[in-house]
């Protein structure tokens, strides 16, 4: 390999377009030029949709078959869309490697990990070495990213998710690329684990001096390993620098909106201030009138402590069975919520924190202990049941899923009006529901489809159906998780909003500390189905006694680019 | 009850990934259950439905009254009914299942005699009927819309949609009566005695037209299963992680797609195992092949009851284990279902 | 503010172009819209087809053409064993075979969809003892099954429904019920229970609409399995011998020596029919699974 002045990797000029069986051509990516030097890290930062993962995939030539592409795209200067195919595959994996999701379907289900790495080694063997060596190669792959050599002889399926990132690391280093390409690397991961990897991957590219381009949609991890940040909007690039600069000084609107969706925690500006971003959908500009937009940040106010508490859980525990053992998924968890107060139930995937919450909802059966309304166990007949779930409302994770495709705005508002028989007119209650989400004018929205709204709005449709029942608290169970983060804002400035207006309480579940730190009064923290701390958000977040606590805002990305 | 309403069924009835005790257990239990209700089954849909069972099997014969009454005595019909399914079972255990009456020989032994006849039918077309089946299915697959594709799924939709006897008879009036290439039936030429490979090549000869029959019906479905399983794995993101690497497209496909595509297909194919049996019954009709199909054929059209109630309790049994040692091949095959 | 009827009529317009939608991209598969349009003319023959063949033409007693005479002007498929027209059998012939397709098919949906949605909805012992029935249906040969059951039943077109209908719901319930579990497991079932939704809600609101498309693509299917599956019992002997059905006409081709003897005539249009109409069930099945379900789109 003799070094030449060429860049690394360089885009010019590049518009690809993916054509569509009776539609326009969707533009993914629009008339973009970059360059990416030798041993630069690059951090391409977007919403989905952005096209950001289309211009990486164009690196190895990876689009499929409808896809459009013009302009050059040059490895070392070579333009890829010019190789043969044979030069094409040469290319692969020995200049360029892609570290893809691990954690979804990137690892073939059937292949051991060993036999997976060792394809790459086979496919490239002109590089040299024997069947030892090649093995020998694997050990030491595996080594690299901190997995023990056993795991080579284990399927997918037997990994965690941040064992099968190590892995597909692994892979990608395997025949010594000089590009590493790593799309969404830590996406469903969760937070330790994703400081895990993300500490891999960088000490491999400092070590190894290697060029790397990241993408994802959370500037705080990009900013924790890449120098520079290319933000990417429609298929174009609104915002590029240093990523200090990007993270602390955004320029461009919409870097400033995925900025705020990782609020810096102890940051005054963003606590229990929500900055509402005006949306700038394509379908909200249809409105016949858009919903009144507000300047002015949403503020929440704080419930009076004195209050008997609305909810309390009392000793509760949930067990499991699994495959005949028995799996404590809570235990003995104690809980009060007080009318109007926004707790939010922080805690790392399998915690146990969706188990409480759907026990708390009735959902979910309890081995023992107690949930109280009011002061009275929960009912267990179905009528008892189902007065109880008028009071007490749900709202799910991924809005997308928790609308019934099928059903119209109208209709999935007025599920629970007609579920519970409610007195009075049922257009007129759906009406106000709507209106108190925002969602205005109401009619308007009545015969859509959720396939036709944002996520915002579809969120917002999941709360005024729980808003038609006129609840006296909510369950939210990651709100914003599935949410760009130009939606997320307006999600939760309504929970705010809702809390000032209505009075209405929430437990938020999260696995992220800034949206407590942005809406919540108090903050208990869940750990393998115990709490182990519980108090003010200020007192937690600011000052955390309990390890375990400590342990997971030392993770938190947005601390992570702030390291030495 | 009401707080129950959902129970963390996530896990699934077929606990993954237990152990292959438990495994072999589950399963087996299972199978077992079903040959019990074939068991039952096959004891009171003769002696419960409509009809006198005396005056059923000796229907389309001249019979006396009093000889029906010395067959109800015979059969036990004037005992109590749960005495009659006791002494049922204790024959069934035993191995015997009554006599046949057009035979009039131990329907046991008839079955013993027509049991290889029919494994060997059935288990050609099978084989054949695979290889065909999945391997243009994967082929068209990958190469979608192309005219291979097109033509292939075309024409297995037009053999799917023939029924076996119908074909069987066409390719007999052509390649027997017309050309006379094949014999019209049976599974040796009549009158021979032949020893050693010309007895091989005789029934080999024989055997041409009644496993293309099958195969014709059968790989079609096998086709139209394996297509749908690789085009599902198509857009699969390990396949674009094959290609990220620089593997060759036709090596994609044979490493990566085929393996996974496979799982899935093997499942359905052993699903249609109960399929096969029933070709069976009519190409072997057709072709006077004497397996377990001809002699059910023959016990419908006497009848003589005992004989079919022997062949349906024999078949099913048969295909209850074949599907349960296919699920143990299966466990074999998933990495993912096989105890870590 | 408008009137309350006003969502409603929403809905119902949403409905409709939903359906114009979908009838659009059906006549796009051009395959489904052919199988569609031959199989609406196969009906209309079958339903006229005592006015274009009286029944007394093909008394046996009555006839007076030669018997197995070859096609001629009078007798476009020649004639039978017994001097009939083969061709009014034909038509005669595709009353029996569609009654009994759709019928066997009804039994088989019925209570293939509520036994498969009960085993993905329910839970427990209650799913345990379903699905036990399911698999015994799924893996029992089904032919050797309803050869079983018309064998001990009395004779009859209903007894043939009845067998097939009986033996063929297994698939369709394991189909419903893996489709049961998907709609289930999606977070708006589990939205619909917080709301205060109960068993029926679910099933009724959610689970039964989400299943009708993969029914109504499995019954064309279905009524495709079940018009061979009557020809083959009848085959055998175990149909109505009083009736013309496709089946009972190669039967009697096979009994009275037609085949062997190399009267085309008699066996090639029974069986080029079933051919064509089992075909055509086929494409529109298959063109209706791909409209319906988008994701097998292309299979």
């Amino acid at each position: 390999m003799t070094p030449t002045a060429a860049p690394a990797l360089e885009w010019r000029g590049v518009t690809i377009g993916y054509r569509r069986p009776g539609e326009p051509e969707l533009v993914a990516v629009d008339d973009v030029s970059l360059r990416v030097g030798r041993g630069e890290t690059l951090g391409l930062a977007g919403e989905s949709g952005c096209g950001k993962s289309t211009l990486a995939m164009s690196v190895l030539r990876l689009l499929p078959r409808s896809s459009r592409l013009e302009g050059e795209v040059l490895v070392h200067g070579e333009d890829v869309a010019a190789m043969s195919w044979g030069r094409l595959r040469a290319v692969r994996w020995t200049e360029a490697a892609i570290v893809f999701q691990g954690a979804m379907h990137s690892l073939n289900p059937v292949r051991t990990v060993r036999w997976q790495i060792l394809e790459a080694l086979e496919l490239h063997a002109d590089r040299g070495g024997s069947a030892e060596s090649r093995q020998a190669r694997v050990a030491e792959l595996l080594g690299l990213v901190d997995l023990p050599v056993a795991r080579a002889d284990a399927y997918p399926h037997e990994l965690s998710g941040g064992q099968k990132q190590r892995v597909m690391i692994a892979m990608a280093l395997a025949c010594d690329p000089d590009v590493i390409i790593a799309d969404e690397p830590t996406t469903a991961l969760d937070v330790v684990v994703q400081a895990q990897v993300l500490d891999v991957l960088s000490a491999l590219v400092r070590e190894r001096g290697l060029t790397l381009v990241m993408i994802s949609h959370d500037l705080s991890v990009l900013a924790a390993v890449c120098e520079r940040i290319v933000v990417m909007r429609h298929g174009r690039v609104v915002e590029q620098g240093p990523s200090e600069r990007i993270l602390t000084a955004p320029e461009h609107e919409h870097t400033r909106e995925l900025a705020a969706a990782f609020p810096v925690i102890g940051d005054p500006a963003s606590r229990r201030v929500v900055g509402r971003v005006a949306s700038r959908d394509a379908l909200d500009a249809q409105r016949t009138e858009p919903t009144p937009q507000r300047p002015e940040p949403v503020e929440g106010r704080s419930p009076d402590p004195a209050d008997p508490p609305l909810l309390e859980v009392r000793d509760l525990v949930v067990d499991f069975r699994s495959r005949g053992r028995a799996v404590r998924a809570v235990d003995s968890v104690s809980l009060q919520c007080r009318r109007g107060e926004i707790v939010a139930l922080v805690g790392q995937s399998g915690s146990g924190k969706t188990t409480l919450a759907r026990s708390v909802l009735g959902l979910q059966r309890p081995t023992s202990g107690t949930v109280l309304h009011r002061g009275h166990p929960l009912p267990t007949d179905r009528a008892g049941l189902k007065a109880y779930r008028r009071a007490v409302q749900f709202v799910l994770q991924d809005p997308s899923a928790s609308l019934n495709p099928k059903h119209t705005v109208y209709q999935a508002v007025a599920e629970g009006v007609q579920i519970h028989r409610l007195p009075g007119d049922e257009a007129e209650h759906v009406a106000e529901a709507l209106r108190r989400a925002e969602l205005n004018p109401p009619e308007a929205f009545f015969g859509r489809l959720p396939q036709e709204l944002s996520g915002g709005q579809r969120q917002r449709v999941v709360i005024a159906g729980a808003l038609a029942l006129q609840p006296t608290f909510l369950v939210a169970d990651e709100p914003v998780a599935s949410l760009d983060a130009s939606v997320r804002g307006e999600v939760l400035a309504l929970l705010l909003e809702l809390q000032r207006d209505l009075d209405l309480g929430a437990l938020v579940i999260t696995h992220d500390l800034g949206l407590a730190w942005n809406i919540a009064d108090r903050v208990v923290v869940m750990h393998q189905g115990r709490l182990v701390e519980e108090g003010s958000v200020e007192q937690v977040l600011l000052d955390p006694r309990h390890a375990y606590t400590q342990s997971l805002l030392r993770v938190v990305p947005s601390r992570l680019g702030s390291r030495p | 009850m009401t707080l129950a309403e959902s129970t963390p069924a996530l896990e699934e009835e077929q606990p993954r990934g237990s152990t292959l005790g438990r495994y072999l257990a589950w399963k087996g239990g299972g199978a077992a259950i079903s040959l019990v209700m074939v068991v039952v089954l096959g004891f009171f849909a003769f002696r419960v439905l409509p009809g006198d069972p005396a005056i059923n099997l000796t229907r389309g014969r001249r019979v006396s009254a009093a000889e029906v009454e010395r067959l109800r005595e015979e059969l036990g019909l004037n005992d109590p009914l749960p005495w009659q399914f006791v002494s049922y079972l204790g024959d069934l255990l035993r191995g015997d299942l009554g006599v046949s009456y057009v035979y009039n020989r131990s329907v046991g032994a008839l079955i013993l005699e027509g049991l290889g006849p029919t494994v060997l039918l059935t288990g050609s077309a099978a084989l054949v009927s695979i290889v065909l089946g999945l391997w243009l299915g994967q082929k068209a697959a990958w190469t979608r819309g192309s005219l291979f594709d097109r033509s292939q799924t075309g024409l297995a939709l037009v053999f799917w949609s023939v029924p076996t006897f119908w074909l069987g008879l066409i390719l007999l009036l052509v390649f027997s009566g017309g050309f006379g290439w094949f014999p019209s039936g049976g599974m040796v030429t009549a009158g021979t005695d032949l020893r050693g490979l010309a007895l091989v090549l005789d029934v080999a000869h024989h055997l041409v037209l009644p496993v293309l029959t099958m195969v014709a019906v059968v790989y079609a479905q096998y086709l139209m299963v394996m297509r749908a399983s690789v085009l599902e794995e198509m857009t699969s993101d390990y396949l674009t992680t094959a290609r990220a690497k620089g593997l060759r497209e036709d090596l994609v496909r044979t490493r990566h797609a085929v393996p996974n595509a496979l799982l899935p297909t093997v499942t359905l194919i052993f699903l249609t195992i109960g399929g096969l049996v029933g070709g069976a019954v009519t190409v072997e009709t057709v072709f006077s092949w004497p397996g377990l199909g001809y002699l059910t054929f023959q016990g419908l059209s006497a009848p003589d009851l005992p004989l079919l109630q022997g062949t349906f309790v024999v078949f099913s049994s048969i295909v209850i284990v074949m599907n349960f040692v296919a699920e143990l091949v299966y466990r074999v095959l998933d990495p993912r279902l096989r105890s870590s | 503010m408008t009137a309350p009827a006003s969502p409603v009529s929403v809905v119902r317009a949403r409905r409709r172009a939903r359906a114009a939608g979908l009838w659009r991209e059906f006549v796009a598969t051009r395959s489904g819209l052919v199988g569609l349009l031959v199989l609406a003319v196969v009906i209309v023959l079958a339903l006229l087809a005592p006015l274009l063949v009286p029944i007394e033409t093909l008394d046996v007693t009555r006839v007076t053409a030669g018997i197995n005479e070859p096609p001629s002007a009078a007798h476009p498929l020649g004639t039978d064993p017994s001097g009939r027209d083969v061709l009014g059998m034909l038509l005669w012939g595709a009353r029996v075979s569609l009654l009994v397709g759709f019928s066997a098919t009804a039994v088989s949906m019925l209570i293939g969809t509520a036994v498969g949605m009960a085993a993905g909805h329910f839970s427990g012992l209650t799913q345990a003892v379903i699905m036990r029935v399911i698999d015994f249906f799924l893996v029992v040969p089904s032919l050797v099954l309803a050869i079983v059951l018309s064998a001990v039943l009395s004779r009859g077109l209903w007894t043939i429904v009845i067998a097939i209908g009986v033996t063929s719901w297994a698939a369709t319930a394991r189909v419903v019920r893996s489709q049961t579990l998907t709609i289930e497991a999606r977070p708006y079932i589990e939205r619909a229970r917080a709301l205060g939704g109960g068993h029926l809600h679910v099933l009724g609101r959610h689970v039964l609409p989400a299943v009708m498309p993969l029914v109504l693509a499995n019954t064309t299917l279905t009524v495709g399995s079940a018009v061979i599956a009557e020809s083959t019992l009848s085959f055998l002997g175990l149909g109505d011998a009083t009736q013309f059905s496709w089946g009972s006409m190669l039967k009697r081709a096979l009994d009275t020596g037609a085949a062997t003897a190399g009267f085309w005539w008699f066996v090639l249009p029974p069986g080029l029919a079933i051919v064509l109409v089992v075909l055509c069930f086929t494409l529109v099945g298959r063109a209706l699974e791909a409209v319906l379900n988008p994701t097998l789109r292309g299979r």
